[in-house]
Parts: structure tokens; sequence; C-alpha cells
């Protein structure tokens, strides 16, 4: 029985790393290396692109400009991720499945719940503004809409878990005192896994603000959209504040997180 | 106690103390230790005995006075090398890497004499795998040779760990608690081994223990510590029941309870 | 026995304030509305299109267009040799993923140490000195800098750089990964038990040799774990870089896109979820080995 395991341990991680390796050098066998790594003039324009870096613009009308465009790009991130949590929560308690007992409509609930949450987030959020761009037209809504669909998937799949690895002894205690299974499930399991779910949901917050910044790209009002006109122009100096701005504001939302995760757990 | 001319001196502590913010871990201390000696250090818990070990073993340096090994002074001493040649530390647990086999583990007492490239090539395919064999048959623990340390109890860690210094192959050993996490007969299992180890290679041997009848068995010399202080340094035939009552009490602590023999 | 006064309770609370959590949480919420707020009645926002009806009719034609109404041919992902060639993309595309990985794994390993507290304040080694600070604040910045700018951006960058194809998107995917396992490794590494690297150097280790000894076995795991995670992620994310810096699936959705050929579209999406899906397969096969 030792045997085994301890010879078992050592074949998967000897086995891991030939696998590891193998995919790293078929991968690098697959680009092109004979047709020029390096664009026509690829070093020069590496230079002017990164050289921006130390020189962004600053000036006044430019810079309300990029403010402007940051408080919406903002605004796109707030309202995509609050959707999300509103789809994503129910439908990550009934993935759970806490509030059925065993039975087949347990098993189908969450079967299918679980399945619309992985197909909603195994699209990216481009992909989702693409084909809503398409749809319905150029405007917000597309951008909050793929946003918030592929996020609820990925926010519901963890409030799923979150809610099923609460610790089962309040639990039991609240269900022997008469409570039904919803109430056990709102006085019990989401206060235990609140820290976590707010926790996780900052954090998605953080990446909505990228998310929203590059769904500007397509051409809405945003951090994203004014890059790309920059970036036209070819006024890298410009392009550098609005990363700058970006980066910013996702420093902030970062260090908020970090803080509020760490009253959570104290 | 004098040291007598003719043998070395291994361990000498000069006025040696060190603090803490907010406390005095241990006030000016001296002794001296000859080599091939056993010496027992006790005494309740916050005495001091873990700093003094530590600063025997060159982990901690002292706030005022010397300490010098083999007449060397321990702080001019670097890390590496030289030091682990001469001493070498073991505590109650957590020595060991849990995620490496117990042959990696064992085989790092080499460290100090390994350059970096052996140290890299080591973790791939091990070097010097007899000597860790050895070592490993001393402990009696050869057939887990290849296992994750984390697999193995308590006891068989501290085995492990005693086989590194094997390999290690200082000229003292210093072991802070080493068996206060053991039941009591692996408890004796083991400071029996450490013990015969440091007898059979005239080791100097130092190490801090609760058990006074471990100690009247394995060591033959007692020093007491009591709030970072020398409390006596005595022969083990001297040191009687009442003389250690005196150290442990009024700490609110008791002593634990004596293996009846 | 003195009665318990429950206003009293109150007002402790009261004057304590509230928790940081919370006035976060009731930030946060104050935010939601002001933006909805500025969505909704700050011109069109498309929102009320949803509830008309000629909206509903171009999504149906859409969808049509997608399940290869209006093209004279056999739509394309009903088409062997459409779905060959879409699999050899496929492949371009899972190797642009592997590459991302590799490199941002290969480049977090060789230089995320000083990033870790313990190790840059010299509390593994025992003395800090002004380079471990320096390197700290350093390789964090860096960290946050490339993970703070969004891959998409990093891409249309880079492919002004190096010419098209799964390169410049491999790169773009790195260097936005190598920012988030940078930080997490450095992470792992300041949470681990500084105990057995200590003892380490009791037996004589370098500093060099504790980190390789002590502190790396504990941390390889971990980083597995968490390199198959953005794995996973990085799939996801291939596409669109693929889009931008013109390589694998990416490349020829966008084709498809500009020339209105929305049954390639088709085929190319559905090559795509199977994409994800094969990798989250893998993903899990190659934890539960380590296991």
């Amino acid at each position: 029985m030792r045997a085994s395991s301890r010879s078992k341990f050592r074949e998967g991680r000897g086995l891991l790393t030939l696998i590891l390796a193998a995919a790293l050098g078929l991968s690098l066998l697959s680009v092109d290396w004979t047709g020029g790594l390096l664009h026509s003039g690829g070093v020069s324009y590496a230079v002017r692109i990164f050289g921006g870096m130390f020189t962004p613009e600053l000036s006044p009308k430019f810079l309300a400009l990029a403010l402007e465009a940051t408080w919406n790009t903002l605004t796109f991130a707030v309202t995509g991720v609050t959707l999300a949590v509103g789809i994503g929560l129910p439908l990550g308690i009934a993935a759970s499945g806490v509030l059925f007992s065993e039975g087949w409509l347990r098993t189908s609930t969450v079967a299918a719940a679980r399945f619309v949450l992985a197909f909603l987030r195994s699209i990216h959020e481009l992909v989702w503004a693409w084909l809503f761009v398409v749809a319905f037209g150029l405007s917000p809504m597309a951008a909050i809409l793929a946003l918030a669909l592929p996020y609820s998937g990925i926010l519901g799949r963890l409030y799923g878990d979150f809610l099923n690895d609460v610790p089962q002894n309040p639990l039991r205690a609240l269900r022997a005192s008469g409570a039904s299974e919803f109430k056990t499930l709102a006085y019990g399991r989401i206060p235990m896994a609140m820290p976590d779910m707010l926790s996780y949901t900052f954090y998605r917050f953080e990446c909505g603000v990228r998310s929203a910044a590059i769904l500007s790209f397509v051409g809405i009002q945003g951090l994203g959209y004014q890059i790309q006109l920059s970036m036209d122009d070819l006024l890298y100096d410009q392009v550098w504040t609005l990363m700058y701005l970006l980066v910013a504001v996702i420093v902030a939302i970062d260090v908020w997180s970090s803080v509020v995760r760490r009253n959570l757990t104290r | 106690m004098a040291a007598s001319n003719e043998q070395q001196r291994a361990i000498r502590l000069d006025q040696v103390s060190k603090s803490y913010p907010g406390r005095m871990a241990l006030y000016a201390t001296s002794f001296e230790i000859n080599v091939g000696e056993a010496v027992a250090i006790v005494g309740p818990s916050g005495s001091g005995k873990t700093t003094l070990l530590h600063l025997m073993g060159g982990v901690i340096q002292p706030d005022s006075g010397d300490i010098f090994l083999n007449d060397h002074r321990l702080s001019e001493m670097k890390p590496g090398r030289e030091l682990s040649s001469l001493v070498g530390v073991i505590h109650q647990q957590y020595d060991l890497v849990p995620h490496l086999s117990v042959m990696h583990n064992v085989l790092a007492g080499r460290l100090g004499q390994w350059g970096i490239l052996q140290s890299l090539m080591s973790l791939v395919s091990p070097k010097n795998q007899t000597l860790a064999v050895g070592a490993l048959e001393q402990v009696g623990l050869v057939d887990r040779i290849r296992e994750r340390t984390s697999r193995l109890s308590g006891g068989e860690q501290q085995r492990v760990a005693i086989a590194r210094l094997l390999v290690q192959d200082p000229e003292v050993i210093i072991a802070d608690e080493p068996v206060a996490s053991l039941d009591p007969a692996r408890a004796t299992d083991l400071i029996d081994l450490l013990a015969k180890i440091a007898r059979e290679s005239n080791k100097t041997f130092v190490a801090s223990i609760h058990s006074t009848d471990l100690a009247h068995q394995y060591f033959n010399r007692v020093i007491g510590l009591r709030n970072g202080e020398k409390q006596f340094d005595l022969p083990v035939a001297f040191v009687s029941p009442e003389l250690l009552g005196g150290l442990y009490e009024l700490e609110g602590l008791e002593r634990e309870s004596v293996v009846q023999e | 026995m003195t009665a318990h006064d429950p206003t009293l309770d109150f007002q402790k609370v009261a004057k304590s304030g509230l928790s940081m959590p919370m006035a976060s949480l009731l930030g946060f919420i104050g935010l939601a509305v002001v933006s909805w707020a500025s969505i909704l009645w700050g011109g069109k926002s498309g929102f009320s299109e949803l509830f008309m009806t000629g909206t509903w009719a171009g999504v149906a034609e859409f969808i049509g267009q997608l399940l290869g109404r209006g093209t004279e041919r056999t739509p394309a992902f009903l088409d062997f040799a459409s779905w060959r060639d879409a699999l050899w993309l496929s492949l371009d595309t899972i190797a642009m993923s592997v590459l991302a990985i590799g490199f941002a794994a290969l480049a977090v390993l060789l230089t995320f140490l000083p990033a870790a507290r313990n190790v840059a304040f010299g509390e593994l080694s025992g003395n800090r000195s002004a380079i471990g600070c320096a390197g700290f604040f350093l390789m964090r910045g860096v960290f946050v800098f490339t993970r703070g700018v969004p891959e998409l951006l990093w891409a249309m960058l880079i492919v002004f750089v190096f010419s098209p194809g799964i390169l410049p998107g491999a790169i773009a995917l790195g260097l936005h990964n190598y920012g988030i396992l940078g930080k997490l490794s450095a992470e792992v590494v300041e949470d681990l038990d500084p105990r057995p690297a200590r003892a380490l150097r009791t037996a004589g280790a370098s500093n060099l040799q504790m980190l390789l000894y002590g502190v790396l076995p504990q941390l390889l795991p971990q980083f597995l774990t968490y390199m198959l995670y953005r794995w996973e992620v990085v799939i996801r994310t291939t596409i669109v870089v693929g889009f931008v810096a013109a390589g694998g699936l990416g490349r020829e959705f966008r084709l498809g896109m500009s020339f209105f050929q929305y049954d390639k579209v088709m085929l190319f999406l559905m090559c795509y979820l199977l994409l994800v899906l094969g990798v989250d397969l893998i993903a899990a096969w190659l934890r539960r080995l380590v296991r």
C-alpha cells in the first residue's frame, strides 16, 4: 500500500514534467521562426511606443478627456459587475443545490444551472460584445451585457462553491431547531460564506475595470476607445497617459479590496 | 566548573547576554563546556533555554559578551561551511522540508560542503547517496529513504533530522527540546540515540530537556536556568529533586511528571 | 446581579461605527447606484431597445445567419474541409496559450523571489539589505504594471514590434500573466513556514541553497495549480488576442466577421468552445496526476 502510493506520487510528478516540457517544445515549434521575428522597422516602433512610457501627455485638456473616459469605464465596470452578481447569485445558489434535498429535482437543477454557468463563462467578454453589437447595435447596453454575462458565470460558480464549502455544524444546529432549507441558506450559509463571496466579488470588480476598458474598444465611450483613437493618430504619449490612469484605477481597487479582505479575516 | 587544562574547551561563553524588545532573555552568563561532555539545560518555559542554545549554535548573535567554539570566536565565523562543520542544531520539530523526500532532507546536511551547481544537480539526482544510506541505517529508517518526509510520524521525522546531523557531522550537537512532542518511550529512544552518537564520535552534546530521568541517565552535567539567569551548574549526581523543584516553583508550572523507574 | 441594558450595547455598536467591510459595501452600493443612474438616464443606453420587437427580429435574423441561412453553399460548420482547417488553427491557438503560460512561468520562477516580503526583507536569511528592499518594491511594481495592463492592450502594442502570428499574442498574454503569477507566487512564499528553511541554515546552507531546498519545494505544488488555473483563463483569451495579433482562431474569426461570413464565424465559435472544454478537462486531469 505504502509502496504503491509512494511510486504513484513520483510517477505522477515525472509524467507531469515530461508533459509540460513536451507541450512547451511542441508549441515553440509552431511558431514561424523563419518568417522574420520582427516587423520591418519593428525596433524603431518599439522604441517609439515604449519610449512614450516616460513622457505621458499631461495637458489639462487631454487630462480632462482622459478622466472622463476613466469615469465612463468605471461606470461600465460597476454596472456590469452588479448585473453579474444579480444573475450569478441565483444561478450559483441553484448550482450549489443547497435549496433541495436529494432527488431528481435536485440533480437536474444543479446540472442545468452548472451547464448554464459553464457556458456563460466559456465565452470571452469581447466575443459576447461582438455578438451583442451585431445583434443589438452599438450601445452601452451591449457592453454592459457583454461584461455581465461571462462574469455572472464566474461569480455564480464560485458563489455555489463557497455556499457548499461552509462548515456543516452550525447548519445542523439550525436544521435541528426547525429551519427550512431556505432559512438555513439565509441565516446560516450566506453569512458564513459572505467574507469569501465579498472578497472574490471585489476581485472581479478589479478585473471588470480591465474588461470594461477593453470593451470600449468596440466603440463605446471609455478608456479603450480613447486609447484606440490615440493609437490611430500615433500619439503614443497620450496612449501612456491613458494606460497609467487605467493601472491607477486598478491598483486603487486592488488596494481597497485587500484592505477589505484583511478586515474580513480578522 | 573549571576546565582542566588537558581537556579541550569545546564551548565557552563569556558574559553573554541577549535581550528582545520588552524583555531580557538571558543575563550575562558564562560557563565552559569541554569536548565530549553531555550537558542538559533545564528550566521552566521562558527561562532562556532556547535563547541560550541558539546562541551556542550560532543561530542568533549575543547583545554583549563572546561565544567561542573550539576557541574560535563565533561572531567571526560566517554561517556556512565553517560553522556547520563545528555545530549542528536540532529542534523539537519543523526542521525538515516536508515536501522533499527523506533522502534529500538527510543529504541537506552536506549543503555546507556543496557548491551551488552541486546543490542544484543533487535535487534532481542525489549525490552521495551512500552517505544518506549510512546515516539512515544508524537511525533505523533506511527503508523510508525515498518517501516524502511529510508521510513520516513525528518520532520518525526526528530521527531523519538526526540522520541529517550525522551527514553534517558537526563537532557539537545542540538540541532544543528535541523530544518535547514525543511520548516517553520514544523520547527515551531518541535521547539514547543522540547520546550514543555523541559518545561514539566524541562529540559535545548539549540539550534542553524536561525529564529529570533522562537527565540522570544520559547526561553528566546539568545547567539550570530561570528567568534568563543561570541558577546552578553541577554534575548530574548533585542535582536533587529539591533543587529542580526550586527551579520550577513559583512559576506556576509543574515539572513534567517523572517517569517512574 | 445588575440588569443587562440592551441600549448600552446598541450605543456601543453605534459609537464604534461601521466595520470597514460594511462601509466598503455601502460605498460600493452607492457607486453602483450612481453608475446605473448615469447609464440609464445619460442618453441612449440601449436598454429600452430590449423591449422593442424590431430589435428581436434583428436578433432572429442574426442567429439565422449564424446557423447558415443566406449562403448558397453548405454552411462552413457542416463542411469537412472547413473543420479540418479550423482544427489546425485550434492547434495554433493551443500552442499560443501554452507558450504564453510557459514564458510567464519561467520568467516568474527566475525573478519573483525579491517580491516576497520574507525574502526581500531578510526574515529568512537574517539580514536586511538596501538592495533587498529596493528589489521588493521594484518587482512588486513590475508585477502590478504588467498585470494591470489588459492582455489585449499589450497585444496591440506588441504587434507593432513583432510580425503577426502566434508569437506576439503569446508574448502579450505571457506579460500579463507574468504579473499575475508573480504576485501569487510571492504570496505563497510569504505564507510559508520559515522554520524548515531556517533549519537548513544551521545545517550549513547558503542563502541560495536555502531557497532551493527550503523554499522552492514548498512553492512548486501551489505554483503548478496556479499555472493550470491561468492556462484555463488564457485559452479563453487567445481568441481575442489572436484577433489583434493575427494568429490562430482569432485571425480567421476576424476575417469571417469582416466578410459577414457568419457561418464560418459559427464554425470558429464551436471550435473555440471545444477548445475551452478540452483545456478544462486536460487541466483537471493534470491536477489529478499530482495529487
